[in-house]
Protein backbone atom coordinates (compact mmCIF):
# COMPACT_ATOMS: atom_id res chain seq x y z
CA UNK A 1 0.00 0.00 0.00
CA UNK A 2 1.21 3.17 -1.01
CA UNK A 3 -1.23 6.27 -0.10
CA UNK A 4 -1.42 9.77 1.28
CA UNK A 5 -2.41 9.84 4.70
CA UNK A 6 -2.99 12.15 7.25
CA UNK A 7 -0.60 12.45 10.71
CA UNK A 8 -2.27 14.03 13.43
CA UNK A 9 -0.13 15.26 16.45
CA UNK A 10 -1.56 16.10 19.70
CA UNK A 11 0.90 18.10 22.25
CA UNK A 12 -0.66 18.39 25.88
CA UNK A 13 0.58 17.75 29.29
CA UNK A 14 0.47 14.64 30.65
CA UNK A 15 -1.46 15.25 33.84
CA UNK A 16 -4.05 16.58 31.69
CA UNK A 17 -7.65 14.84 32.33
CA UNK A 18 -10.77 14.41 29.99
CA UNK A 19 -13.37 13.13 31.63
CA UNK A 20 -12.21 11.94 34.44
CA UNK A 21 -9.58 10.35 32.71
CA UNK A 22 -6.06 11.37 31.45
CA UNK A 23 -5.95 12.48 28.08
CA UNK A 24 -3.34 10.49 27.03
CA UNK A 25 -5.10 7.70 28.08
CA UNK A 26 -8.46 8.47 26.30
CA UNK A 27 -6.71 9.87 23.28
CA UNK A 28 -5.18 6.28 22.91
CA UNK A 29 -7.93 4.44 23.30
CA UNK A 30 -9.67 6.52 20.55
CA UNK A 31 -6.98 5.57 18.06
CA UNK A 32 -7.27 2.32 18.54
CA UNK A 33 -11.15 2.46 18.41
CA UNK A 34 -10.62 3.93 15.11
CA UNK A 35 -8.29 1.11 13.88
CA UNK A 36 -5.64 3.77 12.92
CA UNK A 37 -2.85 1.86 11.07
CA UNK A 38 -0.19 3.02 13.72
CA UNK A 39 0.02 5.10 16.92
CA UNK A 40 2.21 5.86 19.68
CA UNK A 41 2.64 8.08 22.65
CA UNK A 42 5.64 10.06 23.22
CA UNK A 43 7.02 11.06 26.92
CA UNK A 44 9.17 14.71 26.49
CA UNK A 45 11.49 15.29 28.58
CA UNK A 46 11.06 19.12 29.31
CA UNK A 47 8.74 21.68 27.53
CA UNK A 48 6.03 23.94 27.80
CA UNK A 49 2.48 24.92 26.12
CA UNK A 50 -0.34 27.53 26.45
CA UNK A 51 0.26 28.53 30.04
CA UNK A 52 4.01 28.85 29.59
CA UNK A 53 4.39 26.71 32.88
CA UNK A 54 8.00 24.79 32.86
CA UNK A 55 8.24 21.43 32.98
CA UNK A 56 11.19 19.67 33.00
CA UNK A 57 12.63 16.07 34.33
CA UNK A 58 15.66 17.97 35.21
CA UNK A 59 13.85 19.26 38.20
CA UNK A 60 11.48 16.82 40.81
CA UNK A 61 8.55 19.68 41.40
CA UNK A 62 8.75 20.40 37.96
CA UNK A 63 8.51 16.89 36.45
CA UNK A 64 5.07 15.50 37.70
CA UNK A 65 3.01 16.76 34.44
CA UNK A 66 5.41 16.34 31.23
CA UNK A 67 4.79 17.19 28.24
CA UNK A 68 3.48 14.02 25.66
CA UNK A 69 2.93 14.30 21.71
CA UNK A 70 0.68 11.50 20.65
CA UNK A 71 0.64 10.75 17.00
CA UNK A 72 -1.73 8.96 14.62
CA UNK A 73 -1.47 7.60 11.26
CA UNK A 74 -3.66 6.34 8.56
CA UNK A 75 -6.21 7.02 5.48
CA UNK A 76 -7.67 10.70 5.10
CA UNK A 77 -11.48 9.58 5.69
CA UNK A 78 -10.14 7.81 9.29
CA UNK A 79 -8.31 10.64 10.47
CA UNK A 80 -10.88 13.71 9.70
CA UNK A 81 -13.41 12.45 11.33
CA UNK A 82 -11.45 11.70 14.53
CA UNK A 83 -9.36 14.53 14.87
CA UNK A 84 -13.02 16.63 14.63
CA UNK A 85 -14.65 14.59 17.26
CA UNK A 86 -11.62 14.97 19.66
CA UNK A 87 -10.93 18.49 19.23
CA UNK A 88 -12.83 18.95 22.14
CA UNK A 89 -11.40 17.29 24.37
CA UNK A 90 -7.74 18.75 23.75
CA UNK A 91 -7.98 21.61 26.38
CA UNK A 92 -4.54 23.64 26.41
CA UNK A 93 -3.44 21.51 24.13
CA UNK A 94 -2.49 21.96 20.96
CA UNK A 95 -3.65 19.15 17.36
CA UNK A 96 -2.26 19.54 14.38
CA UNK A 97 -2.52 17.79 10.78
CA UNK A 98 0.10 16.89 8.63
CA UNK A 99 -0.21 15.55 5.06
CA UNK A 100 2.15 12.64 4.40
CA UNK A 101 2.33 9.51 2.42
CA UNK A 102 2.04 6.07 4.20
CA UNK A 103 4.07 3.08 2.83
CA UNK A 104 2.70 -0.59 4.47
CA UNK A 105 3.25 -4.07 2.97
CA UNK A 106 5.46 -4.36 0.01
CA UNK A 107 7.67 -1.36 -0.93
CA UNK A 108 7.60 -0.64 -4.19
CA UNK A 109 9.71 2.39 -5.23
CA UNK A 110 8.05 6.04 -4.17
CA UNK A 111 8.71 8.65 -7.02
CA UNK A 112 9.29 12.23 -4.54
CA UNK A 113 9.44 15.38 -6.29
CA UNK A 114 12.93 16.97 -5.16
CA UNK A 115 12.41 20.96 -5.71
CA UNK A 116 14.99 23.29 -5.25
CA UNK A 117 16.13 23.22 -1.23
CA UNK A 118 13.95 20.67 -0.12
CA UNK A 119 14.14 17.52 1.64
CA UNK A 120 12.28 14.53 2.86
CA UNK A 121 10.84 12.94 6.29
CA UNK A 122 10.71 9.80 6.92
CA UNK A 123 8.88 7.85 9.81
CA UNK A 124 9.51 4.05 10.44
CA UNK A 125 7.40 2.80 12.71
CA UNK A 126 7.85 -0.79 14.37
CA UNK A 127 8.17 -2.43 18.37
CA UNK A 128 10.66 -1.53 20.31
CA UNK A 129 12.81 -4.87 20.61
CA UNK A 130 11.66 -6.14 16.97
CA UNK A 131 14.19 -7.87 15.38
CA UNK A 132 15.22 -7.73 11.63
CA UNK A 133 17.82 -10.31 10.03
CA UNK A 134 18.53 -11.47 13.67
CA UNK A 135 19.73 -8.43 15.08
CA UNK A 136 18.04 -5.11 16.64
CA UNK A 137 15.54 -3.31 14.08
CA UNK A 138 16.31 0.00 15.37
CA UNK A 139 20.21 0.27 15.53
CA UNK A 140 19.89 -1.76 11.94
CA UNK A 141 17.50 0.68 10.68
CA UNK A 142 19.37 3.42 11.36
CA UNK A 143 22.96 1.97 10.15
CA UNK A 144 21.13 1.61 7.00
CA UNK A 145 20.00 5.26 6.97
CA UNK A 146 23.13 6.24 7.07
CA UNK A 147 24.78 4.31 4.54
CA UNK A 148 22.39 5.62 2.34
CA UNK A 149 23.42 9.40 3.29
CA UNK A 150 20.40 10.33 4.78
CA UNK A 151 21.03 13.71 6.74
CA UNK A 152 20.30 12.29 10.29
CA UNK A 153 18.18 9.49 12.16
CA UNK A 154 16.44 9.61 16.04
CA UNK A 155 15.11 6.70 17.48
CA UNK A 156 11.96 7.51 19.88
CA UNK A 157 10.61 4.97 22.47
CA UNK A 158 6.87 5.45 22.75
CA UNK A 159 5.18 4.51 26.11
CA UNK A 160 1.43 3.57 24.27
CA UNK A 161 0.29 3.03 21.14
CA UNK A 162 -0.26 0.32 18.49
CA UNK A 163 1.95 -1.80 17.17
CA UNK A 164 1.16 -3.72 13.30
CA UNK A 165 -2.50 -3.61 15.04
CA UNK A 166 -1.73 -4.59 18.45
CA UNK A 167 -2.61 -1.97 21.36
CA UNK A 168 0.97 -2.06 23.54
CA UNK A 169 1.25 0.13 26.45
CA UNK A 170 4.85 0.28 28.61
CA UNK A 171 4.04 -1.55 32.21
CA UNK A 172 6.59 -0.60 35.39
CA UNK A 173 7.27 -4.21 35.55
CA UNK A 174 7.99 -5.45 32.10
CA UNK A 175 10.53 -5.76 29.58
CA UNK A 176 8.08 -3.64 27.34
CA UNK A 177 9.97 -5.30 24.36
CA UNK A 178 6.57 -5.06 22.13
CA UNK A 179 5.95 -0.78 23.01
CA UNK A 180 5.51 1.15 19.95
CA UNK A 181 9.23 3.27 18.93
CA UNK A 182 9.57 5.04 15.91
CA UNK A 183 12.97 6.28 13.49
CA UNK A 184 12.54 9.67 12.05
CA UNK A 185 15.03 10.52 9.58
CA UNK A 186 15.95 13.17 7.30
CA UNK A 187 17.61 13.76 4.11
CA UNK A 188 17.45 14.43 0.70
CA UNK A 189 14.71 13.12 -1.04
CA UNK A 190 17.16 10.79 -3.28
CA UNK A 191 18.92 9.00 -0.36
CA UNK A 192 15.75 8.94 1.20
CA UNK A 193 14.63 6.77 -1.77
CA UNK A 194 17.17 4.37 -1.86
CA UNK A 195 17.05 3.80 1.94
CA UNK A 196 13.47 2.85 1.59
CA UNK A 197 14.10 0.27 -1.38
CA UNK A 198 16.55 -1.77 0.90
CA UNK A 199 14.23 -1.13 4.04
CA UNK A 200 11.59 -2.41 2.29
CA UNK A 201 13.45 -5.72 1.61
CA UNK A 202 14.55 -5.72 4.94
CA UNK A 203 12.11 -5.25 7.32
CA UNK A 204 9.03 -8.08 8.14
CA UNK A 205 6.14 -5.42 8.17
CA UNK A 206 7.24 -1.97 7.08
CA UNK A 207 5.03 1.07 8.40
CA UNK A 208 6.60 4.01 6.91
CA UNK A 209 5.30 7.69 6.11
CA UNK A 210 7.27 10.23 4.08
CA UNK A 211 6.67 13.54 5.01
CA UNK A 212 8.01 17.29 2.56
CA UNK A 213 10.47 19.05 4.82
CA UNK A 214 13.00 21.96 4.46
CA UNK A 215 16.07 21.31 5.92
CA UNK A 216 17.47 25.09 7.22
CA UNK A 217 20.70 24.48 9.01
CA UNK A 218 23.36 21.44 9.54
CA UNK A 219 26.40 21.78 11.98
CA UNK A 220 25.86 26.13 11.78
CA UNK A 221 25.69 25.74 8.01
CA UNK A 222 22.71 27.40 7.04
CA UNK A 223 21.10 25.26 3.78
CA UNK A 224 17.71 27.39 2.77
CA UNK A 225 16.71 30.17 4.23
CA UNK A 226 13.13 29.99 6.97
CA UNK A 227 10.40 30.00 4.77
CA UNK A 228 7.60 32.61 5.41
CA UNK A 229 3.78 31.51 5.49
CA UNK A 230 0.54 33.34 5.86
CA UNK A 231 -0.75 32.79 9.16
CA UNK A 232 -4.65 31.44 7.99
CA UNK A 233 -4.78 28.72 4.94
CA UNK A 234 -6.72 29.78 1.69
CA UNK A 235 -9.95 27.96 4.07
CA UNK A 236 -9.08 30.61 6.49
CA UNK A 237 -7.86 27.77 9.00
CA UNK A 238 -4.64 28.25 11.23
CA UNK A 239 -1.46 27.07 9.76
CA UNK A 240 1.36 26.50 12.42
CA UNK A 241 4.90 25.95 11.51
CA UNK A 242 6.84 23.10 13.23
CA UNK A 243 10.79 24.02 14.16
CA UNK A 244 12.80 20.85 14.61
CA UNK A 245 16.30 20.73 15.97
CA UNK A 246 18.26 17.72 15.93
CA UNK A 247 21.32 17.70 18.55
CA UNK A 248 23.11 15.38 20.56
CA UNK A 249 22.81 15.55 24.60
CA UNK A 250 26.11 16.99 24.88
CA UNK A 251 25.50 20.08 22.19
CA UNK A 252 26.42 22.91 24.57
CA UNK A 253 25.15 26.61 23.91
CA UNK A 254 26.58 29.30 26.65
CA UNK A 255 28.38 26.69 28.46
CA UNK A 256 24.77 24.54 29.14
CA UNK A 257 23.22 21.62 27.32
CA UNK A 258 21.74 23.72 24.22
CA UNK A 259 18.17 22.02 24.52
CA UNK A 260 17.71 23.55 27.92
CA UNK A 261 19.06 27.06 26.73
CA UNK A 262 16.75 26.89 23.58
CA UNK A 263 13.56 26.38 25.71
CA UNK A 264 14.71 28.60 28.15
CA UNK A 265 15.06 31.17 25.53
CA UNK A 266 12.07 30.30 23.54
CA UNK A 267 9.93 30.63 26.90
CA UNK A 268 11.16 33.96 27.46
CA UNK A 269 9.80 35.03 24.19
CA UNK A 270 5.95 33.84 24.71
CA UNK A 271 6.67 30.91 22.14
CA UNK A 272 3.15 29.11 21.38
CA UNK A 273 4.85 25.64 22.77
CA UNK A 274 8.21 23.76 22.83
CA UNK A 275 8.45 20.21 23.08
CA UNK A 276 11.97 18.32 24.06
CA UNK A 277 12.24 14.52 23.38
CA UNK A 278 15.11 12.61 24.14
CA UNK A 279 16.00 9.92 21.57
CA UNK A 280 17.70 6.44 22.72
CA UNK A 281 19.98 6.15 19.47
CA UNK A 282 20.41 8.29 16.24
CA UNK A 283 23.37 10.58 14.77
CA UNK A 284 23.03 13.40 12.24
CA UNK A 285 25.57 14.28 9.46
CA UNK A 286 28.76 12.22 9.84
CA UNK A 287 29.09 11.74 13.24
CA UNK A 288 28.87 8.28 14.45
CA UNK A 289 25.51 6.73 16.18
CA UNK A 290 25.16 7.53 19.48
CA UNK A 291 23.00 6.72 22.52
CA UNK A 292 23.81 5.52 26.61
CA UNK A 293 26.25 3.76 27.51
CA UNK A 294 26.40 1.54 30.95
CA UNK A 295 28.17 3.08 33.99
CA UNK A 296 29.04 6.35 32.32
CA UNK A 297 27.15 9.69 34.12
CA UNK A 298 27.19 12.05 30.94
CA UNK A 299 24.84 10.90 28.87
CA UNK A 300 25.22 11.01 24.98
CA UNK A 301 21.47 10.38 23.78
CA UNK A 302 20.12 12.42 20.63
CA UNK A 303 17.96 14.82 21.38
CA UNK A 304 14.87 16.28 19.53
CA UNK A 305 13.51 19.85 20.46
CA UNK A 306 10.03 21.00 19.13
CA UNK A 307 8.96 24.29 18.35
CA UNK A 308 5.32 24.99 17.38
CA UNK A 309 3.81 28.21 16.77
CA UNK A 310 2.12 30.48 13.99
CA UNK A 311 4.12 31.27 11.01
CA UNK A 312 4.34 35.06 11.91
CA UNK A 313 5.29 33.93 15.41
CA UNK A 314 7.91 31.42 14.26
CA UNK A 315 9.77 34.11 11.84
CA UNK A 316 10.07 36.33 15.05
CA UNK A 317 11.30 33.49 16.82
CA UNK A 318 14.12 32.54 14.31
CA UNK A 319 16.73 34.56 15.63
CA UNK A 320 16.62 32.50 18.75
CA UNK A 321 17.13 28.71 17.00
CA UNK A 322 19.18 30.55 14.38
CA UNK A 323 21.67 31.83 17.29
CA UNK A 324 20.98 28.33 19.44
CA UNK A 325 22.04 26.13 16.39
CA UNK A 326 25.35 28.46 14.88
CA UNK A 327 27.69 25.40 15.62
CA UNK A 328 25.83 22.42 15.69
CA UNK A 329 22.57 20.31 14.78
CA UNK A 330 20.10 20.04 12.36
CA UNK A 331 17.21 22.46 11.88
CA UNK A 332 14.37 21.13 10.00
CA UNK A 333 10.89 23.61 9.19
CA UNK A 334 7.42 22.44 7.66
CA UNK A 335 4.20 23.53 7.86
CA UNK A 336 1.31 21.76 9.93
CA UNK A 337 -2.28 22.47 9.94
CA UNK A 338 -4.83 23.17 11.85
CA UNK A 339 -7.90 21.33 9.79
CA UNK A 340 -6.83 18.71 6.96
CA UNK B 1 4.53 9.37 72.85
CA UNK B 2 0.86 10.08 72.41
CA UNK B 3 -1.57 9.15 69.45
CA UNK B 4 -2.09 12.56 69.42
CA UNK B 5 1.49 13.79 68.72
CA UNK B 6 1.96 10.73 66.42
CA UNK B 7 -0.83 12.19 64.05
CA UNK B 8 0.71 16.04 64.78
CA UNK B 9 4.15 14.94 63.10
CA UNK B 10 2.60 13.14 60.22
CA UNK B 11 0.10 15.92 59.33
CA UNK B 12 2.94 18.59 59.81
CA UNK B 13 5.41 16.04 57.97
CA UNK B 14 3.02 16.05 55.26
CA UNK B 15 2.47 20.04 55.39
CA UNK B 16 6.43 20.20 55.05
CA UNK B 17 6.19 18.22 51.58
CA UNK B 18 3.25 20.54 50.54
CA UNK B 19 4.90 23.59 51.31
CA UNK B 20 8.51 22.49 49.50
CA UNK B 21 5.95 21.59 46.36
CA UNK B 22 4.60 24.38 46.56
CA UNK B 23 7.54 26.92 46.48
CA UNK B 24 9.90 24.47 45.19
CA UNK B 25 7.63 24.42 41.88
CA UNK B 26 6.89 28.30 42.21
CA UNK B 27 10.61 29.16 42.22
CA UNK B 28 11.60 26.87 39.50
CA UNK B 29 8.73 27.32 36.79
CA UNK B 30 9.53 31.32 37.14
CA UNK B 31 13.33 31.26 36.61
CA UNK B 32 13.77 27.82 34.15
CA UNK B 33 17.34 28.47 33.19
CA UNK B 34 19.96 25.22 34.11
CA UNK B 35 20.34 25.53 37.81
CA UNK B 36 17.65 23.71 40.73
CA UNK B 37 16.83 27.29 42.35
CA UNK B 38 13.99 25.81 43.77
CA UNK B 39 15.32 23.45 45.93
CA UNK B 40 17.90 25.52 46.90
CA UNK B 41 15.91 27.96 48.26
CA UNK B 42 13.39 25.16 50.04
CA UNK B 43 16.80 23.70 51.62
CA UNK B 44 18.16 27.09 53.13
CA UNK B 45 15.10 28.22 54.25
CA UNK B 46 14.65 25.07 55.93
CA UNK B 47 18.46 25.48 57.55
CA UNK B 48 17.42 29.01 58.43
CA UNK B 49 14.15 27.81 60.41
CA UNK B 50 15.88 24.94 61.62
CA UNK B 51 19.00 26.95 63.19
CA UNK B 52 16.67 29.75 64.87
CA UNK B 53 14.37 26.57 66.12
CA UNK B 54 17.90 25.10 68.10
CA UNK B 55 19.15 28.81 68.61
CA UNK B 56 15.60 29.66 70.67
CA UNK B 57 16.17 26.21 72.78
CA UNK B 58 12.93 24.99 71.59
CA UNK B 59 12.91 21.56 72.98
CA UNK B 60 10.58 18.43 73.83
CA UNK B 61 7.51 17.78 72.12
CA UNK B 62 7.76 21.37 69.90
CA UNK B 63 11.02 20.88 68.54
CA UNK B 64 9.84 17.27 67.18
CA UNK B 65 6.76 19.07 65.69
CA UNK B 66 8.10 21.77 64.32
CA UNK B 67 11.81 20.68 63.77
CA UNK B 68 11.78 16.83 63.01
CA UNK B 69 8.31 16.97 61.15
CA UNK B 70 7.57 19.97 59.58
CA UNK B 71 11.03 21.10 58.50
CA UNK B 72 11.86 17.31 57.97
CA UNK B 73 9.22 17.10 55.57
CA UNK B 74 9.72 20.31 54.32
CA UNK B 75 13.91 19.87 53.43
CA UNK B 76 14.90 17.62 50.75
CA UNK B 77 18.52 16.05 50.60
CA UNK B 78 17.22 13.38 48.16
CA UNK B 79 16.18 16.17 45.50
CA UNK B 80 19.14 17.73 45.69
CA UNK B 81 21.18 14.66 45.01
CA UNK B 82 18.81 13.46 42.22
CA UNK B 83 19.63 16.83 40.43
CA UNK B 84 23.03 16.77 40.65
CA UNK B 85 22.40 13.07 39.20
CA UNK B 86 20.77 14.96 36.44
CA UNK B 87 23.05 17.65 35.86
CA UNK B 88 26.19 15.58 35.76
CA UNK B 89 23.93 13.33 33.47
CA UNK B 90 23.43 16.45 30.84
CA UNK B 91 27.11 16.80 31.09
CA UNK B 92 26.72 20.32 33.32
CA UNK B 93 30.08 20.29 35.41
CA UNK B 94 30.50 23.32 36.37
CA UNK B 95 26.81 23.75 37.88
CA UNK B 96 27.25 20.85 38.92
CA UNK B 97 29.98 21.43 40.77
CA UNK B 98 28.27 24.85 42.20
CA UNK B 99 24.78 23.23 43.31
CA UNK B 100 27.26 20.70 45.73
CA UNK B 101 29.14 23.50 46.88
CA UNK B 102 27.34 26.49 46.95
CA UNK B 103 24.43 24.65 48.62
CA UNK B 104 26.69 23.22 51.27
CA UNK B 105 28.46 26.38 51.99
CA UNK B 106 24.92 28.55 51.81
CA UNK B 107 23.51 25.84 53.94
CA UNK B 108 26.07 26.15 57.25
CA UNK B 109 25.70 30.01 56.35
CA UNK B 110 21.75 29.69 57.04
CA UNK B 111 21.67 27.23 59.62
CA UNK B 112 24.30 29.80 61.47
CA UNK B 113 22.17 32.94 61.17
CA UNK B 114 19.49 31.13 62.07
CA UNK B 115 20.60 29.96 65.43
CA UNK B 116 22.30 33.11 65.93
CA UNK B 117 19.42 35.52 65.78
CA UNK B 118 17.25 32.27 67.49
CA UNK B 119 19.62 33.05 70.85
CA UNK B 120 18.46 36.75 70.55
CA UNK B 121 14.84 35.64 71.12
Amino acid sequence: MNEDCLKVSAYFGERDMHGGRFLADHLLDEFERAALQTSILLRGTEGFGAKHRLQTQRFLSLSEDLPVLAIGVDARERVEPLVERLRGSLGDGLFTVERARMVTGRVGPVDLPDALGDATKLTVYCGRAERVLGQPALPAIVDLLQRHGVAGATVLVGVDGVVHGIRQRARFFSRNANVPAMVVAVGSSESIEQAIAKLGSVLDRPLLTLERVRVLKRDGEQLAPLDEHPDEDAQRARVWQKVMVYAGEQARLDGHPLYVELVRRLRRAHAAGATVLRGTWGYHGDHAPHGDRLLSLGRRVPVVTILVDRPSAVRALWPIVDEATSATGLVTSELVYERS
Amino acid sequence: MGVALWIGVAGLGGLGALLRFALDGAIGSRLGGEFPWGTLAVNLSGSFVLGLLAGAAVEGDALLLAGTATIGGYTTFSTWMLETHRLGEDGDRFVLAANVAGSLVAGLLAAFAGHEIGRLL
